[in-house]
C-alpha cells in the first residue's frame, strides 16, 4: 500500500498488480456504461413500433372500412362501425381526405382535435404519451379516398415486455458481468492467498517440506513476491528445524559423554589430587563443548548484522599464529603468511578471528610432524580470496562439505584427533554472517580451506 | 601493585545462588577484600545507595529486582564500578549491560582467579583515574630512543613516526609507563579501551599485533610487547625474551 502513502514519490512497478486491477476495473466500468446505454436505446427503439401482426389486423380493418364505403357508402360505413364497436372497445372512425367523417355521424370537436395528430402504422409509438395514440390507416386499395382512424387498442400497444427487458438489460446482464468480474478478481487475488493459507496450515501440521506451486511463485506481481518470500521463509524454517533437531540429538550424545566420564572418575579415582586434576580436565572440555555449542546456536539464531571494520590480514594472522604457536608448541616459521601487507578485508574482527582460528587449529591438529600451514590469497574484484593450506593429506571428496556440519568428526584418514567437530561449523557461520563464504578442497599435500571476504573499500 | 594498600577494598556482592554466593564471599574475603553479600535485588540496591563500595558485583537474574534494573537505578546518582555476572551468554546481554553502564561483564561459569583479575583491574583503573598524571619529564626520562608525543598520539624513533592509532598509542603508553610490569588484559581493556573484557573480544590482541608491526617497521627493537600467557602483556627488553 505504499502507493497511497507516497503517491507522488513512487509509482508501482511495471509488474505490479495495481496495473492489472486498474485496467480491469476501468475496462469493466466503460463496458457497463456502453452496454446499458446502447442496449437501452436499442430496446427502446425495438419496443416503439407496432408488431407486424397488429399492423396486419389494422390494415385488415382499413380494408374492411374501404370495402364498406366503396360498396354501400355512408350507410355501409355506419354498419361497419357498429360491427367494429362490438370488436374493439376504443374509438374507431372512418375519415375522408378532407378530414371529415365518412360515416353519417359527424365528428365532434374533441374528435376533430384528435384528428390533427394522427400516427401512421410505421411510426414509432412513444410510451411517454398519455393515453392511447390515434392511428391513421389509409385505405389499402385507394388511399386517396380516405382512411381508417382508430384509437390504438391497448392490446396492440408495443412494449408489452418492456419491464422484462428493462430488468434484463439494466439488472441481470450487469449483474452477470459483475459476477464474472468477481470471479476474475477472486482468481487473481484470493486464490494465491488460499494457497498461502494451505501452506501455513501444513506448517501447523508439521509438514515443513510443502512448498507453493510453481504458478504461485513465478508470478511477476506483488503476490508472486509474497509467494516467493513465503517459500524462502519455509526454506529457512525447515533448515532451522533440521539443524535444531540434529543439534539436539548430537548435543545429548556429546553432553552425556563427559558426564559419564566424570561419574567414572568420581567413582573410581581414590587419590584426591589426581581426582582434582581429572575433574579440572573434564570440566574444561565440557565448558568448551557447551560454549561452542551455544555459540553455534546463537550464530544460527542471531540475524542482526555484525559491526564491521577494516582488518589487515597480516596483523590478524600474526595474532592468531602467536596464539597457535603457544597452544601447539610450533615455531612461528611453520605458520607463514604469504599474503602481502596490502591485504585488507572488511569484516567483524571477533567473528573473523574466531573463524580463522578454528580453521587454523583444525589444520594444525591434522598436520604431520614438521608440516607447515600457510595462508595465501589474491585479490578478486571486490573480494579477497584467501586460502589456508595444510600438509595433512586431505580428506575424501565426499566429506569436503560434510566437515562443515556440526559434530562431524572424520575418522582415520588424517592424523590427529580431539575437538567436538564444531570448529568448522562455527567458522562457516561466522564467515557467512559477515558476507563471506567458506569452502574446502583437496590440494596437493593436504586440505585447502578457501575464504572469500569483502575487500576494504578503497 | 595492590591498590588495597591503604584500606581493604569494599565489595558488595548481589548473588541469589547460595552456593556460588557463599563461595564468592568466602574466596574474596580470603583475597583481602571486605565483602558484603546480599541475596535480594531490592536490598542490594538499597545497600549500594546507602553505603560506599569500591566495586559492586552482581548477577543479572535476581529475585526482587533484576541486575539490569538495579544498574539503571544505581547509575542515576552513583558511579560505583559494577561487574555483572551472568549465565546468559548472548552477546546482546553483554552489550546491554555495557550500555546501561556496567564496567565489566563476567560470563558464568568463571574461575575465582578470573574474578579476582577483573576486580583488581577495575580497582586499579579507578585508582589511576584518581591519581594525577606523572609529570611529563619523569615519563620521558627513560625514553631516549622511543619518544612519545601526546599531542600527535604517536611515537617517533630515529626521526621515523610509527603512525600509531589513538588506541595503539594509549596502549603503548600505558605499557611503557608501567615498565616491566605485566598488565592484565582485563586492566588494559578497562584502562585503554574503556570497556570490559570478553574471551571472544580480540580488539586488544589486534591492537597489539598492529603495534608490533608498526614498531618493527620503524626499526625499533630495543624493547618489544610480549605476551605473557594467561596473564597479559608487558613491554620489556629483548634480552629477557623467552
Amino acid at each position: 500500500m505504499k502507493l497511497f502513502e507516497r503517491p507522488l514519490q513512487r509509482l508501482p512497478g511495471k509488474h505490479s498488480i495495481f496495473w492489472k486491477l486498474a485496467c480491469l476495473l476501468i475496462a469493466f466500468c466503460l463496458l457497463m456504461i456502453w452496454l446499458s446505454w446502447s442496449w437501452g436505446r436499442y430496446m427502446e427503439e425495438q419496443n416503439a413500433f407496432l408488431a407486424d401482426k397488429s399492423r396486419e389486423i389494422l390494415r385488415g380493418y382499413a380494408a374492411g372500412a374501404e370495402l364498406a364505403f366503396s360498396t354501400q357508402g355512408r350507410a355501409g360505413v355506419d354498419a361497419w362501425l357498429q360491427l367494429m364497436a362490438t370488436r374493439e372497445s376504443t374509438w374507431v372512425g372512418v375519415i375522408g381526405n378532407d378530414l371529415q367523417s365518412l360515416s353519417s355521424a359527424p365528428l365532434n370537436d374533441k374528435e376533430s382535435q384528435r384528428l390533427t395528430f394522427l400516427r401512421g402504422l410505421d411510426w414509432p409509438v412513444s410510451r411517454h404519451v398519455k393515453g392511447l395514440p390515434w392511428m391513421k390507416v389509409p385505405f389499402p386499395v385507394d388511399p386517396s379516398v380516405g382512411s381508417l382512424v382508430i384509437e390504438l387498442p391497448q392490446r396492440f400497444m408495443p412494449g408489452q415486455y418492456q419491464l422484462f427487458w428493462r430488468v434484463v438489460t439494466n439488472g441481470m446482464i450487469p449483474g452477470l458481468f459483475t459476477l464474472l468480474l468477481c470471479i476474475g478478481l477472486y482468481r487473481l487475488l484470493i486464490m494465491p492467498l488460499n494457497q498461502l493459507r494451505e501452506q501455513a496450515n501444513a506448517w501447523r501440521a508439521d509438514q515443513l517440506n510443502t512448498r507453493l506451486s510453481h504458478d504461485a511463485t513465478s508470478r511477476q506481481d506483488e503476490l508472486g513476491e509474497l509467494g516467493r518470500a513465503f517459500d524462502q521463509m519455509s526454506e529457512r524454517l525447515q533448515g532451522t528445524v533440521v539443524v535444531q533437531r540434529q543439534l539436539l540429538r548430537d548435543m545429548s550424545h556429546e553432553l552425556r559423554t563427559p558426564l559419564s566420564r566424570l561419574r567414572v572418575a568420581c567413582d573410581s579415582e581414590r587419590d584426591l589430587t589426581q581426582l582434582r586434576e581429572r575433574l579440572g580436565r573434564e570440566i574444561d572440555a565440557m565448558q568448551r563443548l557447551v560454549d561452542d555449542s551455544l555459540q553455534l546456536a546463537w550464530l544460527d539464531t542471531e540475524r542482526a548484522p555484525l559491526p564491521v571494520e577494516n582488518i589487515q590480514v597480516q596483523a590478524l594472522w600474526d595474532m592468531l599464529s602467536e596464539n597457535a604457536c603457544f597452544e601447539s608448541d610450533w615455531p612461528a616459521t611453520r605458520l607463514p603468511c604469504v599474503v602481502g601487507a596490502d591485504c585488507w578485508v572488511r569484516g567483524n574482527l571477533n567473528a573473523l578471528a574466531q573463524a580463522l582460528e578454528n580453521i587454523l587449529r583444525n589444520a594444525i591438529r591434522h598436520s604431520p610432524v614438521g608440516g607447515i600451514v600457510w595462508l595465501d590469497g589474491r585479490r578478486d574484484g571486490e573480494y579477497w580470496h584467501l586460502w589456508l593450506e595444510d600438509q595433512g593429506g586431505g580428506i575424501d571428496e565426499g566429506d569436503l562439505e560434510r566437515i562443515f556440519a556440526p559434530f562431524t568428526r572424520l575418522e582415520g584418514s588424517r592424523p590427529g584427533d580431539g575437538g567436538f567437530g564444531l570448529g568448522l561449523s562455527i567458522a562457516r557461520n561466522a564467515v557467512q554472517r559477515q558476507g563471506g563464504s567458506l569452502w574446502a578442497e583437496n590440494a596437493g599435500q593436504g586440505l585447502r580451506v578457501h575464504l572469500r571476504l569483502p575487500a576494504r573499500a578503497d | 601493585m595492590n591498590p588495597a594498600a591503604v584500606s581493604l577494598p569494599n565489595i558488595l556482592t548481589i548473588e541469589d545462588d547460595p552456593v556460588l554466593g557463599a563461595y564468592v564471599h568466602e574466596h574474596l574475603g580470603r583475597c583481602g577484600f571486605q565483602v558484603t553479600w546480599c541475596q535480594n535485588g531490592q536490598q542490594g540496591l538499597q545497600l549500594a545507595r546507602s553505603q560506599v563500595f569500591d566495586v559492586v558485583l552482581m548477577d543479572i537474574l535476581l529475585p526482587g529486582l533484576d541486575g539490569l534494573s538495579i544498574l539503571t537505578h544505581l547509575r542515576q546518582h552513583h558511579a560505583t564500578p559494577v561487574i555483572l555476572m551472568s549465565a546468559l551468554g548472548a552477546e546482546a546481554d553483554r552489550i546491554n549491560g555495557f550500555r546501561l553502564g556496567a564496567d565489566d561483564y563476567l560470563p558464568k561459569p568463571f574461575s575465582m582467579i578470573e574474578l579476582r583479575v577483573r576486580i583488581e583491574a577495575i580497582l586499579r583503573r579507578v585508582a589511576l583515574d584518581r591519581r594525577p598524571l606523572p609529570t611529563q619529564q619523569a615519563m620521558r626520562d627513560d625514553a631516549r630512543t622511543l619518544r612519545f608525543d601526546d599531542e600527535l598520539c604517536d611515537v617517533v624513533y630515529q626521526a621515523q613516526w610509527a603512525g600509531l592509532t589513538r588506541s595503539e598509542y594509549r596502549l603503548l603508553e600505558t605499557l611503557h609507563r608501567n615498565g616491566e610490569e605485566v598488565l592484565s588484559k582485563a586492566f588494559l581493556y578497562q584502562h585503554v579501551l574503556q570497556r570490559g573484557y570478553a574471551p571472544h573480544d580480540r580488539s586488544l590482541d589486534m591492537h597489539i599485533s598492529q603495534m608490533r608491526r608498526k614498531l618493527k617497521a620503524i626499526g625499533y627493537s630495543e624493547r618489544e610487547v610480549r605476551t605473557v600467557w594467561g596473564k597479559g602483556y608487558v613491554l620489556s627488553g629483548h634480552d629477557e625474551a623467552v
